[in-house]
C-alpha cells in the first residue's frame, strides 16, 4: 500500500518526544511508518540512514525528514505533500525556501516562502511567526512554487530522491545539509519546491554556537558547487576584490551588532528608569499597603501573587 | 604650550562640546585653532597641522571632533607625561592592538574613563567602548580612535594626514600607520573625554565599506594584525564571505535576543502600571501634574 514515511534523527530524546513526535502523529496517516532513529554521528550520515530504511519500503509515496525539535502543524500535511509530488519533476519539498540562493545562508537569497514559527525560550519564551505564516498577512512575494533551495528543518523526499540520492556526509556534521542536497536535485535536472504546509521550529534565537562548522560548510560547500550551479560559490570581481568586500562587509555586520547590543542597553535603562521613578513615586509607596495584602510581599510589585488559598496557608504557617 | 584644533562642518556641536572641554582643559598659552572643515578630513586636519607648527613652543597638538568633550582638567599634564617619551608621537583616548583593518576595535582594546552620551531612548550616557571589552590605558597600542589625537611636535612637524582617503574612515588607522613606519609609537591615554554621539557607531556604513577597502588596499600586508601579504586570495575570499554571512546571522539573531529582553522588561513595566494600586492613585498623579504645571505658569519670567 502506497504510504508516507517519516523519519528524524534523534540526539535528544525529550526533545523528540516533545516537540517532532506530536506534529507526525498530527501529520501521518495510519500506514505510516515513522522511523525515530537515534543519530548515527553527522546529520548527513543519519539522514542516510533513514534513506536506507525508507528504500526498504514497498510503494513509498515520500520520505518526511523532521528535525527532532520541529512541529508539524498542519492536519493535512499528507495531502498537500502529494499535490507537491504530483508533478513527477519534483524531487524535494519544504515549507521554507528561496530563490537566487548562493550559499548555505540561503536566507541571504530571495525568500519566497516562510510558513513557519521560530519558537524561542530564551527570555521567558516567544514565538516569532515567519512572513508567510498567515497568508493573509503575507508579502507580495510570498509564493509556492519552485525554489534554488529549502530550509532543512522539514524536507520532504520523492521517492526518485530516496532512490538516487545521499547526504554529502564529506561536507561536516551538520550546517549545509540542506543546501547541498537541493544542489543535488537541481543538478540531476529536478526541482525543489515550497508547498503549503506549516510547521514550528523550535530553537534558541542564535543561530549556531560556534561559528566555525559553519563557516568551514560554507567555504567547502562553495568550492564544491563553484562552476557547477550558476551563481553559487561565485561572485563580482577578482578573488581579491571579493575578499576585500567580504572582509569589509563582515566588520560591517559587526559594527551593526555592536550597534544593537549599545541600543539595547540604552533601552533597558530606559525601561528600568520608568520601573525605578515609579517605585519611588509616592503614589506607589502610598498604596504598598494594599499590594502587600493582595501579594502577600513587600509590596515591591514582583512578588508573585499567590492564590488565597495558598497566602492563608502562608499566614497560617507563620502565625504558628 | 599644548595647542588644540578643530575642524568644524557644524557650529552647533563645536559650540556645545569641544568648546567647553576645550576651554576646561587649555592653559593660559594654549592657541585655539577652530577652523571650518575644508574637503576631506585629512586636508582639513593638515591644516590644523601646519597652523601649530608654527609654534616654536608647540608641546602637543591636540585635534578634537566637535563632538568630543574634554571633561579632564588635568589633561594637559596627562599629555605632558605621556609624550615625555620622545618616542611617543601620538595619544589618544582609545586605542588597540592586533589591527587588521578600520575595524581596529576588532583587535585588543585599550581605553581610558571615555563616557558616550546619547540623546535617544530619552538619553543616558554609557562607557565608551565597553561593547570592545577594553583593558584600562595607558599602553601601547597600534591605532588610537580619531575624536581625540594628541600629536607631539615631530608629528606635527614631520607628517601629514592622507588628504587622498576620501569617504572619512580609517584617516587615524592611516596615521596612526605612518607614524609606526617612522619607528614612532602610539599610545593611549588615561583622559577623561566624554564623546556625544549616536547609539549607532557608524551611520554611513556604505562608506565605511569603501573605507574598509581603499585602507585595505593601501596597507596589504603591512597592518600588525596581519601575517604578511596574501598569498592565496581564493582561500582568503572564500573565508571572508562565509564570515560575513556568519557575522550577519549573528547580528540579526542577536538583536532578536536584545528586542525579547526589552520586552519581558516593558511586559514588567506594564504589569505595574496596570495594578489596581496604581490605576486606583492616577487622580492623585494627574492633580500632582495640574499642580506643576500651574507652579510653573505662576513664576516670573527669568531675566533676559
Amino acid at each position: 500500500m502506497a504510504m508516507i514515511a517519516f523519519g528524524s534523527a534523534i540526539t535528544k530524546p525529550e526533545v523528540y518526544r516533545r516537540y517532532a513526535e506530536p506534529g507526525i502523529r498530527l501529520g501521518a496517516e495510519a500506514g505510516s511508518e515513522v522511523f525515530a532513529m537515534p543519530s548515527v554521528g553527522s546529520i548527513f550520515a543519519s539522514y542516510n540512514a533513514l534513506i536506507d530504511q525508507a528504500r526498504a519500503c514497498e510503494e513509498l509515496e515520500a520520505l518526511v525528514l523532521v528535525h527532532q525539535d520541529a512541529t508539524i502543524v498542519d492536519a493535512h500535511f499528507c495531502e498537500v505533500v502529494r499535490g507537491a509530488l504530483a508533478d513527477p519533476e519534483v524531487g524535494i519539498v519544504g515549507c521554507v525556501g528561496a530563490i537566487d540562493v548562493r550559499s548555505i545562508a540561503w536566507w541571504e537569497g530571495s525568500v519566497t516562502l516562510a510558513s513557519f514559527v521560530h519558537r524561542y525560550h530564551e527570555h521567558g519564551g516567544g514565538d516569532l511567526p515567519a512572513f508567510s505564516w498567515v497568508w493573509e498577512e503575507a508579502p507580495p512575494y510570498a509564493r509556492l512554487g519552485e525554489v534554488d533551495t529549502l530550509d532543512g528543518f522539514l524536507l520532504v523526499l520523492s521517492p526518485w530522491a530516496v532512490e538516487n540520492l545521499r547526504f554529502d556526509e564529506s561536507l561536516g556534521q551538520f550546517h549545509g545539509y540542506d543546501f547541498d542536497f537541493c544542489l543535488q536535485v537541481r543538478a540531476a535536472g529536478k526541482k525543489a519546491v515550497t508547498a503549503d504546509f506549516r510547521a514550528i521550529h523550535n530553537h534558541a534565537l542564535e543561530p549556531f554556537d560556534d561559528p566555525e562548522p559553519w563557516i568551514q560548510a560554507h567555504v567547502r560547500i562553495a568550492e564544491k558547487w563553484d562552476g557547477r550551479i550558476p551563481g553559487v560559490g561565485t561572485g563580482a570581481g577578482s578573488w581579491e576584490d571579493r575578499a576585500r568586500r567580504a572582509e569589509a562587509d563582515r566588520d560591517a555586520a559587526r559594527v551593526v551588532d555592536h550597534t544593537n547590543a549599545l541600543q539595547y542597553a540604552a533601552r533597558v535603562q530606559e525601561v528600568q528608569r520608568g520601573i525605578d521613578e515609579m517605585r519611588e513615586s509616592i503614589s506607589w509607596r502610598l498604596t504598598a499597603p494594599l499590594r502587600r495584602w493582595r501579594g502577600g510581599g513587600a509590596g515591591g510589585g514582583t512578588t508573585p501573587r499567590l492564590p488565597l488559598r495558598a497566602r492563608l496557608a502562608r499566614s497560617e504557617t507563620r502565625d504558628r | 604650550m599644548i595647542a588644540f584644533g578643530c575642524a568644524i562642518s557644524e557650529p552647533d556641536p563645536y559650540r556645545r562640546y569641544a568648546e567647553p572641554g576645550i576651554k576646561r582643559a587649555a592653559e593660559p598659552d594654549s592657541a585655539i585653532f577652530p577652523f571650518a572643515s575644508v574637503g576631506t578630513i585629512g586636508r582639513s586636519y593638515n591644516l590644523l597641522l601646519d597652523a601649530a607648527a608654527a609654534h616654536e613652543d608647540l608641546e602637543a597638538l591636540v585635534i578634537l571632533h566637535p563632538h568630543t568633550e574634554i571633561t579632564d582638567p588635568s589633561l594637559g599634564a596627562k599629555l605632558r607625561e605621556a609624550l615625555a617619551d620622545p618616542e611617543v608621537a601620538v595619544v589618544g583616548c582609545a586605542g588597540a592592538t592586533g589591527v587588521r583593518s578600520i575595524a581596529w576595535w576588532d583587535g585588543a582594546v585599550s581605553a581610558g574613563p571615555i563616557t558616550q552620551r546619547y540623546v535617544e531612548y530619552h538619553g543616558g550616557e554609557v562607557p565608551g567602548f565597553a561593547w570592545a571589552h577594553p583593558t584600562p590605558a595607558p599602553a601601547e597600542v597600534e591605532v588610537v580612535d580619531g575624536f581625540l589625537l594628541a600629536l607631539s611636535p615631530w608629528a606635527v612637524r614631520n607628517l601629514r594626514f592622507d588628504e587622498g582617503l576620501m569617504f572619512g574612515h580609517g584617516f587615524d588607522l592611516d596615521f596612526c600607520m605612518v607614524v609606526r613606519q617612522a619607528g614612532r609609537k602610539v599610545v593611549t591615554a588615561e583622559l577623561e573625554v566624554t564623546h556625544h554621539r549616536a547609539l549607532e557607531l557608524i551611520s554611513d556604513l556604505e562608506l565605511w565599506v569603501e573605507s574598509h577597502i581603499v585602507i585595505g588596499r593601501k596597507w596589504e600586508g603591512k597592518l600588525p594584525g596581519q601575517d604578511g601579504p596574501t598569498v592565496d586570495w581564493k582561500a582568503r575570499a572564500r573565508r571572508a564571505e562565509a564570515e560575513r554571512e556568519a557575522a550577519r546571522a549573528i547580528a540579526y539573531s542577536r538583536r532578536l535576543a536584545f528586542d525579547a529582553g526589552v520586552e519581558t522588561l516593558e511586559k514588567q513595566l506594564t504589569g505595574l502600571t496596570e495594578t489596581p494600586s496604581w490605576r486606583l492613585t492616577a487622580p492623585l498623579r494627574l492633580a500632582n501634574r495640574l499642580r506643576h504645571g500651574l507652579q510653573a505658569r505662576r513664576q516670573p519670567p527669568a531675566a533676559a
